[in-house]
């Protein structure tokens, strides 16, 4: 009985970690895929079946050749060898008897020589046309043949004895690969992009823009919370209600505004206006007004003004608050891309920030998705990394910020 | 000179000031009412406003202050303030400081090495926090801290070159406008000075609660000075452009509704037959044909005078619909997964959050190429199971489709639905989890003892306490959706395709008013998603409302 049970729960707790280990892997999978092709060389990228690790062909250095030789896997006598590709098109013709054509052989058309020599050639008359025949050896055993049809080979030799030979299709064959990495195709992406402008530019905005909000948000919430004055609630209540109006309502007056005052082009565009929002202010707001009105009477008794009751007193209790506002702050001003695709000339490399370099490598580079997928690491990589060392932080002000809001 | 005195010096100088202020303010009302300046027309018309309820204001703070009567101290630190304000942003901007911000970007780099210098001071610091029992060495400590700080941030402002900044800020002062701008800064900054003195304040026996409206004024000033001119400007400007044909360049007219109609621009017709031409029935130059319905054997056919937003609307909705539960739905049933305690259960939760995280435009890229429809990880996989399933089953049970999934004008959408569900899912599971942990164990406790099994307690105990979290989660998800852009601008070439069978409303509008220029038809889109957005977020809230209750 109690056997069983034992028996039942883990089954169950196998169960449950399968399931969140495959959402696991689906939720970081595609991040794998996107920093293990942006380490592969252009060639790789297109291989099928597709590899997650970046790989490159061997080669090796044989004596008589002046370039190092590719190594295929082929098929010597139905065990698998590594051999060097010697020549790349071999024309060959596949003979076969004309009694008896699923029997198939491979031999070079220039060492095949027609039945009868080259003076008397002799032919075979198979469905109203003549096929001329060929002496094809086979086990020792020269058999006349019919050419069935003819291709192209590669022909590949053993690297210890050049003699040995082989001859197999080139484009079916597996070449011989090992793990290897192209850092150098950031460098690349950099270089070509301008991505380090992008990536400061970035940066920049997203410092300025944090500090920004987290100041007027602070200021403004402690106004809401605890300052009176005429108008504060119906004011409250408007700044509440625009909560919910979608950015795109303000995009085309916005856009006007800096056509007017002469922003379109520039990184103020990008900061200024995202300095100022409602929702920090709101939220600053509501984590305020939880903090007990005693200790900022005792202060004000103490001959504390305001700016030092916000310094010393409710900055301190509110971490969390600004840890959250902080987080979102960061991730918005990060990521943003429709307001800076409006306002930024796509082709300015001077104030262009990472999503929009980002979305024109995209284009222009559709063919090298390595170089591709490394501008988009470059995007990406930096928040991840802050948000592997915060992670603890990270989810819990999301929690906070949604279900008490 | 007694402290008497200079208050009353310190009043007559304000009086003088608001009197010369109330004067000037009027006669620029004056020039700007007849258009004297080199401005657009709205332009003076703002400037003859303001201006005028400058004067009025003065005027009013030298009344008051003529009579002694505190409200004219209020008044006259609140005009001082506006005016103050108003000055340093026109004194920044003809400083071109706001440009400075691209300066900065270009030498920004430069300085990064000195931030980490920052970083150490500040460990170093830290440091002192070790050393309680022994004061000596933790005030060593700080200042060594400081001081290393002070170092980093001082080579940080040498390496973005502040000297270079200050020079050229410097030279702009040989312009007499700008000192001329200065100097009024410095004069209202000495009248803000004077008012606010406590020694004025008792002279005109302020009360408290002035000084906390003036503080609590102050305070809010920033972000309602932004709020104004970023938020609640454009706002209403946005809503007077919809009813404009504004092309961003030009003259823009007041048409009205015409752009509403334009949108909203049905027809319909009766068919004699469903495959009668359209041409026959309806002004095909107005309009194009949107749809055919078969009602009880009647064929009425639909024509649409702006087809393209119909189609806009249709996708956008289309998507709300696939992409909300499926990334509403999993998230909760993985964080009930979740929330039974386990080992790892934080590790998991960390993992299920990075995708919200990345960029969006980023993470288009990677399922652009995953979707490749040839050598794309995703169509690999699909092949791999088919292959898998036919070679379990001994026969061609199922064949490879190769799915081309943004060339496909019937998949690329759902492509679109995989990849934003994929990426909303892991924050919608955070967010529910939070939900559950919230929910008290005992409800479950008391659940068993009643012999509720694992469905049942999901069912009545879960999903009910669930109901405010699920609100949540379904409206920001459905306002997220409805917006729906950035994926779909990176993620299909062209953005929208193919064809239209991925444009959502929000990229038909970033096309109107941004490829086209039409911003007043633009505008009115925008306004018309609002309010779909409105109304879902309504209807939302009502039945949640009606959950409750009942």
């Amino acid at each position: 009985m109690k056997n069983s049970l034992r028996w039942t729960n883990f089954l169950k707790n196998l169960s449950i970690y399968l399931i969140l280990s495959l959402f696991a892997l689906i939720m970081i999978f595609p991040f794998l895929v996107m920093f293990t092709t942006s380490l592969k060389s252009a060639s790789d990228t297109f291989r099928f079946p597709p590899r997650l690790l970046p790989r490159e062909a061997l080669s090796m250095e044989v004596a008589g050749f002046a370039e190092p030789l590719p190594l295929y896997y082929v098929d010597v006598d139905g065990a698998e060898r590594e051999y060097v590709l010697i020549e790349k098109n071999v024309r060959v013709g596949v003979y076969a008897p004309a009694d008896d054509l699923a029997a198939e052989q491979v031999r070079e058309l220039a060492l095949v020589k027609p039945t009868g020599g080259e003076s008397n050639p002799q032919s075979l008359l198979i469905a109203g046309k003549q096929e001329p025949l060929y002496d094809i050896e086979v086990a020792g055993q020269i058999t006349p043949m019919i050419q069935v049809r003819r291709t192209a080979l590669g022909r590949f030799a053993d690297p210890e004895n050049l003699d040995r030979t082989v001859l197999q299709n080139l484009r079916l064959s597996q070449p011989v690969d090992r793990l290897t990495a192209h850092p150098e195709n950031y460098q690349d992406v950099i270089s070509l992009h301008s991505m380090d402008r992008s990536l400061t530019n970035t940066a920049l905005v997203t410092i300025i823009v944090v500090l920004g909000q987290l100041s007027t948000s602070i200021l403004g919430g402690y106004a809401f919370a605890r300052l009176r004055f005429p108008g504060r609630n119906q004011l409250f209540l408007i700044y509440l209600g625009t909560i919910m109006i979608p950015f795109v309502v303000l995009i085309t007056p916005l856009y006007q505004l800096m056509v007017q005052i002469g922003w379109v082009d520039t990184l103020a565009a990008l900061t200024l206006p995202w300095i100022f929002t409602a929702y920090g202010t709101f939220l600053m707001r509501q984590f305020f007004i939880s903090i007990p009105l005693e200790i900022e009477e005792a202060a004000v008794l103490d001959g504390a003004n305001r700016f030092q009751i916000l310094r010393r007193i409710f900055l301190p209790a509110s971490t969390p608050a600004l840890a959250t506002l902080a987080t979102f702050t960061f991730l918005y001003a990060w990521n943003s891309f429709f307001w800076p695709l409006v306002v930024i000339n796509t082709g300015n490399a001077e104030s262009r920030v990472l999503t929009l370099a980002l979305s024109v490598l995209g284009g222009r580079a559709a063919d090298s998705p390595n170089l591709v997928l490394a501008g988009a690491s470059i995007a990406i990589l930096p928040p991840l990394f802050i948000y592997i060392l915060g992670q603890r932080f990270f989810v819990e002000s999301s929690t906070s910020s949604g279900v008490k809001g | 000179m007694t402290p008497r005195d200079t208050f009353r010096f310190s009043l007559q100088l304000l009086l003088l000031w608001h009197g010369i202020l109330a004067a000037a303010a009027a006669i620029g009302a004056y020039l700007a009412a007849t258009q004297a300046f080199d401005l657009p027309n709205w332009a003076h018309t703002l400037l003859a406003i303001l201006l005028g309820l400058s004067m009025a204001a003065s005027a009013g703070a030298a009344w008051w202050l003529w009579r002694r009567d505190r409200r004219g101290r209020n008044l006259s630190l609140i005009l001082n303030y506006l005016l103050f304000v108003a000055l340093l942003l026109l004194w920044f901007q003809s400083f071109n400081f706001y440009l400075g911000i691209n300066s900065l970007a270009n030498t920004f780099g430069r300085g990064v090495p000195f931030l980490l210098l920052l970083l150490i001071g500040y460990v170093v610091g830290a440091q002192a926090d070790r050393f309680e029992q022994k004061p000596a060495r933790a005030r060593f400590f700080t200042r060594a801290g400081k001081y290393i700080a002070l170092i980093g941030a001082l080579f940080f402002l040498y390496a973005v070159g502040i000297l270079a900044g200050l020079q050229s800020f410097l030279a702009r002062f040989s312009s007499l406008q700008a000192l001329a701008l200065t100097l009024l800064l410095a004069l209202l900054a000495l009248m803000l000075w004077l008012a606010w003195r406590p020694g004025v304040a008792q002279a005109l026996s302020a009360r408290n609660s002035d000084e906390e409206m003036l503080y609590g004024l102050l305070f809010l000033s920033p972000n309602l000075l932004g709020f104004l001119l970023f938020f609640a400007g454009p706002l209403l400007l946005s809503l007077y452009t919809s009813f404009t044909d504004w092309d961003a360049f030009g003259t823009r007219n007041w048409i009205g509704l015409a752009n509403y109609g334009e949108i909203f621009g049905l027809t319909f017709a009766n068919l004699q037959s469903p495959t009668q031409l359209a041409r026959e029935v309806i002004d095909i130059t107005r309009f194009d044909e949107l749809a055919r319905l078969n009602l009880f054997g009647k064929h009425i056919l639909v024509g649409a005078e702006d087809k393209l937003f119909w189609t806009a609307l249709r996708n956008t909705l289309l998507f709300v619909l696939l992409a909300v539960p499926l990334s509403v739905v999993p998230a909760l049933l993985l964080a009930n997964t979740l929330n039974a305690k386990i080992r790892g259960m934080s590790l998991f939760r960390a993992i299920y959050f990075v995708p919200t995280i990345a960029a969006v435009v980023g993470v288009a890229l990677i399922w652009r190429w995953l979707y490749n429809s040839t050598v794309g990880w995703i169509n690999y996989i699909i092949a791999a199971i088919i292959g898998w399933i036919n070679g379990l089953a001994g026969a061609e049970l199922l064949s490879d489709p190769a799915i081309g999934w943004l060339s496909d004008t019937r998949v690329a959408l759902l492509a679109v639905v995989i990849i934003a569900s994929w990426q909303w899912l892991g924050f919608n599971t955070v967010l529910f989890l939070a939900g559950l942990q919230g929910i008290p164990k005992s409800l479950y406790e008391a659940a068993t003892v009643d012999g509720a099994g694992s469905l049942a307690k999901f069912l009545r105990v879960t999903v009910p306490l669930l109901a405010p979290t699920t609100f949540f989660v379904l409206t920001t998800t459905t306002i997220q959706a409805m917006q729906l852009f950035d994926q779909v601008f990176v993620l299909t070439t062209p953005p929208g395709g193919p064809g239209t069978s991925t444009t959502t409303i929000v990229l038909y509008l970033y096309q109107s008013g941004f490829r086209e220029f039409r911003q007043g038809y633009a505008s009115a889109i925008a306004w018309v998603l609002f309010l779909l957005i409105f109304g879902l977020t309504l209807v939302q809230f009502q039945r949640q409302r009606a959950g409750a209750d009942a």
